[in-house]
């Protein structure tokens, strides 16, 4: 897997050497940290309403579907997110609520409700290395971490599904985060995250992230469809935004422990 | 037989050339192409149902076996030394190249549910070593209020803490399992100690440990009985050539192997012992006769003493070597790979055993000389006394023989009642070996280091989100545990469920239950996803909650625990089977116990059909039914005296001891045999049946009595291995030879002197 993977990349870079002279690296593209915080500030509208379709596989092919209801407003320095679970049926209305600050010396707020228990709980914990819904993201691979926390380099341009794509590398500043590195396909000017790679602390490739579908929403580039591959346990989530609304105008009462219990 | 008689006289260079090529091109093959086979799966039948569901199983939960590794601190194992030692053999353990970093678990990588005034928080015990009084107390308390880890990471008196290291089945290596105590050992000091143990390093030492035992015993069995061999024959030419058949024929079988490319499983080992057995006895009465044949024609030629030797002797050494290698074959119906193996291999050493003795001795002593002490000295022949009277007291005594034979068999068949099987592999290292002392330890102090992986079935989905299901799963648990004694501990989803809602009624002990609904059970459950490892969850629960995964930790691995905790669990079937729910076992405790089962009845299988194949062939080669059957009787009597001695001195049948009865049978043959082959030339000579037992006593009871004699020598020897099984090995065979021996010269005489007449 990894031996092809580098031969593919070798490649790649032999095609690109005897095609395009331009697509090298050149001192007029952005530096590296530019395009992470072209990719981390891209717009995506003040407010979002729309469903996430989550199919869980794992290694043996077993599928679980999760259809979550969202709702998501931008305040600035802070986003709010409530998300109610519609499917599947035994964990039908429980909600999530969480208020994620910007200023990272903040820790983020979450609570839980259990219908079945009638309880809103909070939730501490190191949520940013903590897994989304039980899927293969994590809040981190969602776009919560900070470009400021990883080291940037640019490898090279190249060409990738007919887009033109910066390829970045990411080193974590810190010791003994849970990626040594990733690698990031991000296309030019519209600031997406065309494919992404992680490697565990070992430095063997662990996940693959790759944006299936994504659009202009109301003048704002957003992925609708993306797959996570672990191939370390060959579980893979496939994540789909459907029915969704940008700048829909999201009551800011929705986010609070009252209508988590209220449910959809 | 008179061919090759002439060919061996004949062209005795041509004959050596041959068998120094042959041996050559197969220690080649032994050299380059040998391979211990060390994963023990692959001695397991795969398509075996129990087998097939349980690696089905094993797939599903990622059932793996792991490696123990104890930290103990007689004082506490709170206090930042030893804490700290956890966190970097943690590290340690996640670095090294064979193990997965996410299979190592500990304190330090464990997670705890907690609920503190209305929040629900799953953290590390500790990441940042503690380091003041305080966040010991904190962490220690931690513990304690954690089912979860209390008793199962730290041991209840808090002296004792466990890193466990889950590893592929095909990792382990002796290698690795130095690299592995050299990192471990790495952190002891004056106060902390370290103790490595697991099923992982029980059966991988194992492997290693039974051959290389046999490697350093064999050569000295070879030895004494290279002396014993030498006062027997009192020539060392003879001697020499004896031990050469013996070991080019085990040469010759292992590198057949090799360059059929089978590997060697531990079980081959006993194929030495075999070889030396049948092989020693071949030489054995060929030099007999030899020297018999000198004394009455002290003018015969050295190539007529020779092709005599082979003519007369050829008969009955080829009518045992073929029925000995025709009853091995029969192990070739067993379902178990390394047993048809040995089976196939030791035959083909036996055919061997016997081509060498019919060629190449004769063709070694043509060139190089009969030995003096074989030439007639001009003495008369005479029959040596112990022959005479041994012979008269049997036939005048013969109904105390048969009253005493029935007597020991009878007795036997006592003993056969208490024998037990045991798939146990810590039970085949010394008592006071490291690997014992750690598991003793880790038993004491924890919940045992025998994993056994109770499976429970539905057809429904979400069958284990049922609280009257997971209820019952919880009782069978919570009563199996208290009951009995061999349970240490127990583990499954039900724990998570407990433990969740408890710290979600804000820690209160009386919630630690399974809630009433199935609603509130996905929740958790939901919740544990999303704020835990789910691969935590996915050990005990398949994707669509239909199959739970329930882990009892056993404080032994012999069957007789295994079997006692599997009756208990079984009476709970109809309860779930009310409930839809079926219960099967998996895990490599299941399976080694399942495995023995299964060598044991294949064994016992092919022993009847080789006996009875035996009392086939003899009865056609001797034309008489009533023959064959006398034949049986001392293979018969050997068997069961085997087995019954075993059941009174308390050594289990287990994979190893079980082939003795092979042995039983390859020598019991053999005695048998040339004792009525001689005899029925003798009757042709002496009218009178005493004398012409006398006669057979003094010609084939002494070779026989040799071969005994010299065999029984050797492997008393084992009684001074290392390694158990060994010297259980060394005593069973000695027994063998001992009682083949006594039922051909005592009952067996008794019955064939009965007879009036052969036929020819």
């Amino acid at each position: 897997m990894l031996q092809s993977l580098k031969i593919k990349s070798y490649l790649c870079a032999l095609l690109l050497l005897a095609t395009a002279a331009g697509k090298t690296v050149s001192a007029q593209e952005p530096s590296a940290l530019k395009i992470i915080e072209n990719v981390y500030n891209r717009d995506e509208g003040e407010s979002r309403i729309g469903k996430i379709r989550m199919t869980l596989i794992n290694n043996r092919d077993n599928k679980r579907i999760r259809e979550i209801q969202q709702y998501v407003k931008d305040y600035g320095d802070m986003d709010k997110i409530i998300m109610f679970f519609i499917t599947p049926a035994d964990v039908r209305n429980t909600s999530f609520l969480s208020w994620s600050y910007d200023d990272e010396s903040k820790v983020d707020n979450q609570w839980i409700y259990l219908p079945a228990l009638k309880k809103v709980k909070r939730i501490s914990s190191d949520s940013k290395k903590d897994y989304f819904m039980g899927s293969d993201f994590t809040y981190d691979d969602m776009g919560d971490r900070h470009p400021n926390a990883d080291n940037h380099k640019l490898l090279r341009t190249e060409t990738m599904n007919d887009e033109e794509c910066y390829v970045i590398e990411s080193i974590p500043k810190e010791r003994g985060y849970m990626y040594s590195k990733k690698v990031t396909w991000v296309i030019k000017d519209k600031w997406i995250e065309l494919k992404k790679t992680f490697y565990d602390e070992d430095g063997e490739l662990l996940k693959n992230l790759t944006s299936l579908e994504y659009s202009l929403i109301k003048g704002y580039w957003f992925v609708t469809h993306l797959e996570m591959h672990n191939v370390q346990k060959n579980h893979r989530t496939d994540m789909q935004f459907i029915e969704l609304e940008l700048d829909a105008g999201v009551d800011d009462n929705l986010f609070t422990e009252r209508m988590m219990s209220l449910g959809l | 037989m008179k061919k090759i008689s002439q060919l061996a006289t004949k062209h005795p260079w041509l004959i050596l050339s041959a068998i120094l090529i042959v041996t050559v091109y197969f220690t080649v093959q032994m050299m380059n192409n040998s391979r211990l086979e060390t994963d023990l799966d692959e001695y397991m039948p795969q398509t075996h149902p129990a087998f097939m569901y349980s690696d089905s199983a094993e797939a599903i939960f990622n059932i793996k076996d792991g490696i123990l590794i104890a930290l103990e601190n007689k004082n506490g194992i709170y206090n930042t030394n030893t804490l700290r030692k956890v966190k970097e053999l943690t590290k340690a353990l996640q670095d090294m190249k064979e193990i997965e970093r996410g299979d190592v678990n500990s304190l330090y990588e464990a997670e705890n549910i907690v609920g503190t005034d209305g929040a629900l928080d799953v953290t590390p015990f500790y990441d940042e070593v503690p380091d003041t009084p305080e966040a010991l107390e904190k962490l220690r308390n931690n513990v304690r209020s954690n089912e979860i880890v209390y008793g199962r990471i730290v041991s209840n008196d808090e002296t004792v803490t466990i890193l466990t290291a889950e590893i592929e089945d095909d990792v382990f290596s002796i290698d690795f399992y130095n690299k592995l105590l050299d990192t471990a050992k790495d952190f002891e000091d004056e106060e902390n100690a370290i103790y490595i143990a697991g099923k992982p390093i029980v059966e991988g030492t194992l492997v290693f440990l039974a051959p290389k035992d046999m490697q350093q015993m064999v050569p000295i069995v070879v030895l004494v009985i290279i002396i014993v061999l030498f006062i027997a024959l009192r020539s060392i030419k003879t001697t020499l050539l004896t031990l050469l058949g013996v070991v080019l024929s085990i040469i010759w079988a292992f590198g057949l192997m090799a360059a059929v490319g089978v590997p060697i499983y531990s079980v081959a080992t006993i194929l030495p012992v075999m070889l030396i057995a049948m092989g020693v006895a071949y030489a054995i009465h060929l030099f007999n006769h030899l020297k018999i044949f000198l004394t009455r024609n002290p003018e015969a030629t050295r190539a007529e003493a020779l092709r005599n030797m082979v003519r007369v002797m050829g008969r009955p050494v080829v009518i045992s070597a073929t029925t000995t290698a025709v009853g091995f074959m029969s192990l070739l119906t067993s379902e178990v790979y390394p047993i048809k193996y040995f089976g196939l291999f030791t035959a083909f050493g036996v055919v061997v055993a016997l081509a060498l003795s019919l060629l190449m001795l004769p063709a070694a002593l043509m060139l190089m000389g009969i030995p003096k002490n074989m030439l007639s000295t001009g003495a008369k022949e005479r029959n040596h006394p112990l022959a005479v009277g041994l012979t008269k007291w049997v036939l005048s005594h013969q109904k105390g023989v048969v009253i005493g034979s029935v007597i020991v068999i009878l007795l036997s068949g006592w003993g056969i009642q208490k024998v037990w099987i045991n798939s146990s592999f810590i039970d085949k290292f010394n008592k006071d070996s490291d690997i014992v002392l750690t598991d003793q330890l880790i038993n004491e102090k924890f919940g045992g280091t025998t994993i056994l992986n109770v499976v429970l079935n539905s057809s429904d989905l979400d069958a284990f989100k049922q609280p009257d299901i997971l209820r019952l799963a919880d009782k069978m648990q919570v009563e199996v545990d208290a009951e009995l004694e061999e349970v240490g501990n127990t583990f499954s989803l039900t724990h998570f469920l407990k433990r969740m809602n408890q710290v979600l009624h804000s820690d209160s002990a009386e919630y630690y239950t399974i809630p009433d609904s199935q609603d509130l059970n996905a929740q958790y459950l939901l919740l544990y996803e999303m704020s835990g490892d789910p691969d935590n969850l996915w050990k005990q629960v398949d994707y669509d909650f239909s199959r739970a995964n329930l882990t009892f930790q056993l404080k032994g691995d012999d069957t007789k625990t295994i079997k006692a905790v599997l009756d208990r669990i079984d009476s709970y079937k109809d309860d779930f089977e009310e409930l839809g729910v079926t219960i099967r076992y998996a895990g490599s405790g299941y399976k080694a116990m399942v495995f023995t089962q299964l060598i044991l009845d294949g064994q016992i299988q092919s022993l009847a059909l080789s006996l009875l194949i035996i009392i086939v062939i003899l009865a056609i080669t001797y034309r008489e039914i009533s023959v064959g059957l006398i034949a049986s009787v001392p293979i018969l009597i050997t068997t069961v005296v085997s087995f019954g001695v075993m059941g009174f001195l308390n050594v289990p049948l287990s994979t190893t001891t079980a082939l003795l009865a092979s042995i039983a049978m390859g020598v019991g043959i053999d005695y048998a045999v040339h004792f009525i082959e001689r005899y029925r030339d003798y009757r042709k000579i002496h009218t009178d049946k005493t004398q012409a037992a006398i006669a057979t006593m003094n010609h084939t009871g002494r070779a026989i009595m040799f071969n005994a004699i010299i065999v029984i020598s050797g492997f008393l020897v084992m009684l001074f291995s290392v390694f158990p099984p060994n010297r259980e090995l060394g005593a069973l065979i000695s027994l063998n030879m001992f009682t083949s021996f006594v039922g051909t010269v005592t009952i067996m005489l008794v019955l064939i002197n009965r007879k009036k007449k052969f036929k020819d």
